[in-house]
């Protein structure tokens, strides 16, 4: 396997590490019955501060590994892996791990810049497919 | 470039990154760059030209996870073709009309754009059968 695709699976069970972090204090605060119940009311806003950024966190990634899938897609299927894509996996990675302790312990303007590091690694990625 | 499916894939990701920027930007004018860069911790709604992007940037997304898999599929099955071609050059051009559309409030230029690239999509799955 690449080492673009290794990153994939990995950047999927990041997503994997990232729902558990959420679900666990979400399901302690707003209680099973609500978790489980067809969430008719919009209680969000009664989340911790802490599992409501891990849950923009896990929406962001979300976001992130779209872009992602998609360059390593491409990448893959048209041939176009080198160092270069191989770096640009690792960093965005790398990025995309430290952008959840970044975000839970509110770490300005650090989290704004990891998460650009992350979003250029892909985006190069998808213009070395190009290229 | 624009002459194989791959590309033109490609290609939908970078707009997709260009519409994230341009809802950033938006936002940034809206919320200032000290509440984007803190942990956001107090919701707040964009409006206006900056809400639309957030929109335009959610529907291409969803665009994005229809168009993608028929790609992958006629990658796999071998199965590209000048039609599927034109049609995945349709996709992108309906998905670029798009956008311009949503931020200004075109009223039926966006919903025809969307409606040509949702139906280049449904024509990538009918041809790859």
């Amino acid at each position: 396997m690449s080492t673009e695709l290794t990153v994939l699976a990995l950047a999927g069970l990041l997503q994997v590490a990232q729902y558990v972090a959420m679900a666990v204090p979400a399901n302690l605060e707003l209680g099973a019955r609500y978790t489980l119940s067809p969430r008719d009311t919009d209680r969000m806003t009664d989340l911790s501060p802490l599992a409501a950024r891990l849950y923009r966190a896990l929406g962001n990634h979300f976001e992130a590994l779209i872009l992602f899938t998609l360059a390593v897609t491409v990448v893959t299927l048209g041939d176009r892996g080198s160092p270069a894509t191989a770096a640009c996996a690792w960093i965005y990675l790398a990025a995309r791990v430290l952008y959840v302790p970044a975000y839970a312990l509110g770490l300005a303007p650090w989290r704004s810049l990891i998460w650009s590091a992350g979003f250029l690694a892909t985006v190069a990625m998808l213009i070395l497919a190009l290229i | 470039m624009l002459t194989d499916e791959l590309s033109l894939l490609a290609l939908y990701g970078i707009l997709l990154a260009l519409t994230l920027l341009a809802q950033a930007t938006g936002a940034l004018g809206q919320f200032g760059l000290g509440y984007l860069m803190s942990s956001r911790d107090e919701h707040r709604s964009a409006a206006g030209v900056a809400a639309r992007l957030e929109r335009a940037l959610a529907n291409s997304i969803t665009a994005m996870v229809l168009f993608a898999p028929a790609i992958l599929l006629l990658h796999a099955r071998g199965a590209f073709s000048p039609d599927t071609l034109i049609a995945a050059q349709i996709f992108l051009a309906a998905r670029i009309v798009y956008l311009p559309a949503y931020a200004f409030g075109i009223v039926g230029l966006r919903s025809l754009a969307w409606t040509v690239g949702f139906f280049a999509s449904i024509t990538l799955y009918v041809l790859a059968l």
